[in-house]
């Protein structure tokens, strides 16, 4: 675009006052640190840093910022729980149960294992950001009782998702990693966004009151238009996405099956007694 | 410094102002999917004319002296200027990535949000120039300029902040993070407060800008499907409108107290609102069902239903 030179001078301007303002704006600063164990190589770590970048993009305007962080399981076994607020998991079932033990008070995120036992299991700390089997076959199920040919599998995300500004989501993630948003990937995003607006909404940094906050109070808008909480389980409600030869073909819960809003038709609800 | 910007912001503004128009008594509403512009008669309440004007028409405004129609063409990444009187589509200036709402202040500059790039960009539509980028949060949205333009309020909805922005000095001068996914930003009429929409969360906040504190919220949650999205001051300034989105209800509040009066029926997916200058008539956007509803602000009954193009999304007045 050509510019006049007038309109050049007022943007430099305009930077330098940003710059001031947005110095004086800024309150205490506050530092997060989280720590991502599992494999490195899965989109579960590529979705993290996504979620990452962008709640450093949020916190700039409310001074805070955020790490993510490397460790290895054996690395955080001994349990301390001073050093993050929260840890992304790509582990399995049996992994994810020994760190749930060695950090009682810490919110450990699932974002890969899909193992409905251990959402049985009931374990406070454990958050399972990504759907069950079970979730997955609930889902199934509704669209073919509208459909009953229907051969169709259910996913957390899909990259050609549009609604509910599913679409900039895809798009920044696409243009930043160079590849398309899967369910591992939006599961970490997810993981990290949870946490970030709970640091920019209520102020807590603390894993303890993290845990309880989740458990209790968290409502989250995970980009799939309704809000979002966990369940008794430690599961995060959440639509589906239903998808037949990778196209994407609609949303569970099924409209005209259930009560679109009912996201409790969808996988185990309540702690086994 | 400060002084030199406003002068020459004002200085802007100012060239090329020229004596306001007489109105054409003509609602103007975006189609987002059918691409064009459709043109109402305020008082027969019928569609007299349909414009082309581009891709993905969205947010649309009045020129402060009613003698241009701004639409930004979000596909294209411009704004087209229409001439409300002739209709024509008089030129098209680029506005970033991904136009979408933006909010036309008293001197004349618009402000817009550019989804895509996490800014707010300032341009003079007389000569077609970007006079300023800000750097808001991810996904801004709603544009809301305070009655006397010292204030304009985006809103980010990836972020979850309302971004308050003093003009002339183009400062950051608070981040307030409100409910999911803030949409949309109206102030009273003192301009002491303002309240903001969150459609995922469904609820309407109040903040008070001598403390930039949210003071009220309230939820929509009674009202069944609730996604708020415009909001709008009554003329009396004690009654706040809000477009319920999937309620397919236009949601009435007491502007002081935030408690529901009551919830009018319009067509699916109601998002744009415009209230006519006498306050008599809301106009409603209707993107599922694609019609507009025109409400009687007297009585809180739908007095006409038009059917538009496919995917009504911004409407304006111009009365």
């Amino acid at each position: 675009m050509t510019r006049n030179p007038l309109a050049t001078v007022l943007t430099h301007f305009a930077a330098f006052l940003l710059a001031l303002a947005s110095m004086c704006a800024k309150a205490e600063s506050v530092h997060v640190r989280i720590v991502y164990v599992g494999d490195e190589s899965r989109t579960a770590y590529i979705g993290a840093k996504q979620g990452l970048n962008e709640a450093n993009h949020q916190g700039q305007f409310l001074g805070q910022s955020y790490s993510l962080e490397l460790a290895s399981l054996e690395a955080l076994i001994p349990g301390n729980e001073s050093n993050y607020s929260a840890v992304i998991a790509a582990l399995d079932a049996e992994q994810l149960l020994a760190l749930s033990a060695a950090l009682p008070n810490t919110p450990i995120m699932n974002v890969t294992a899909e193992d409905d036992s251990l959402r049985e299991g009931c374990t406070t700390n454990l958050f399972h950001v990504i759907p069950t089997r079970r979730m997955k076959a609930d889902a199934v199920s509704q669209w073919q009782q509208k459909h009953p040919d229907a051969d169709v599998t259910a996913q957390a995300w899909h990259p050609d998702f549009e609604l509910y500004a599913g679409r900039e989501l895809n798009n920044r993630f696409r243009k930043a990693n160079g590849i398309a948003m899967d369910d591992n990937a939006w599961a970490g995003w997810a993981a990290v966004k949870m946490l970030s607006d709970t640091v920019a909404r209520e102020g807590l940094t603390d894993p303890k009151q993290l845990r309880t906050y989740f458990s209790e109070r968290l409502r989250f808008d995970g980009q799939k238009g309704l809000e979002l909480s966990f369940r008794d389980t430690g599961q995060l409600r959440q639509p589906l996405l239903i998808v037949e030869d990778g196209k994407l073909l609609g949303e569970a819960p099924v409209r005209g099956v259930v009560d679109t809003t009912h996201l409790d038709s969808l996988g185990l609800v309540n702690c086994p007694k | 410094m400060r002084f030199f910007v406003s002068s020459v912001i004002f200085a802007l503004g100012f060239c090329g102002q020229i004596a306001a128009a007489e109105p054409t008594h003509r609602v103007f509403v975006t189609n987002e999917k059918a691409n064009t512009v459709s043109v109402i008669e305020t008082r027969t309440n019928k569609v007299e004319a349909t414009i082309d004007v581009g891709k993905r028409p969205r947010g649309i405004g009045l020129a402060p002296d009613g003698n241009e129609l701004y639409v930004a063409v979000s596909e294209e990444n411009a704004i087209a200027v229409i001439d409300p009187k002739t209709l024509e589509v008089l030129r098209k200036f680029k506005a970033g990535s991904d136009p979408e709402a933006f909010a036309v202040h008293p001197n004349g500059n618009i402000y817009i949000s550019n989804e895509d790039d996490a800014k707010t960009s300032v341009y003079d539509p007389k000569t077609g120039d970007e006079l300023l980028a800000i750097p808001v949060g991810l996904e801004p949205e709603g544009v809301g300029i305070s009655p006397d333009g010292s204030l304009v309020i985006v809103t980010s909805e990836s972020a979850n902040m309302l971004h308050l922005i003093s003009v002339p000095e183009h400062a950051m001068v608070a981040n307030i993070v409100v409910g999911a996914r803030p949409r949309s930003v109206t102030f009273s009429r003192d301009g002491k407060t303002a309240y903001a929409t969150s459609e995922v969360s469904g609820d309407v906040t109040e903040v008070d800008l001598a403390t930039n504190k949210i003071i009220k919220k309230v939820s929509l949650d009674a009202i069944d499907q609730a996604k708020p999205k415009d909001i709008v001051l009554g003329k009396d300034g004690k009654t706040l409108y809000v477009a319920g989105g999937r309620a397919a209800k236009v949601i009435v509040l007491d502007a002081k107290t935030l408690e529901i009066k009551t919830a009018i029926p319009v067509g699916k997916r109601v998002w744009g609102l415009s209230l006519s200058r006498d306050g008599r008539h809301l106009y409603t956007t209707n993107g599922v069902s694609n019609t507009v509803s025109v409400i009687d602000t007297a009585n809180n009954q739908v007095i006409a239903t038009i059917e538009v193009g496919e995917a009504p999304w911004g409407v304006v007045i111009d009365d």
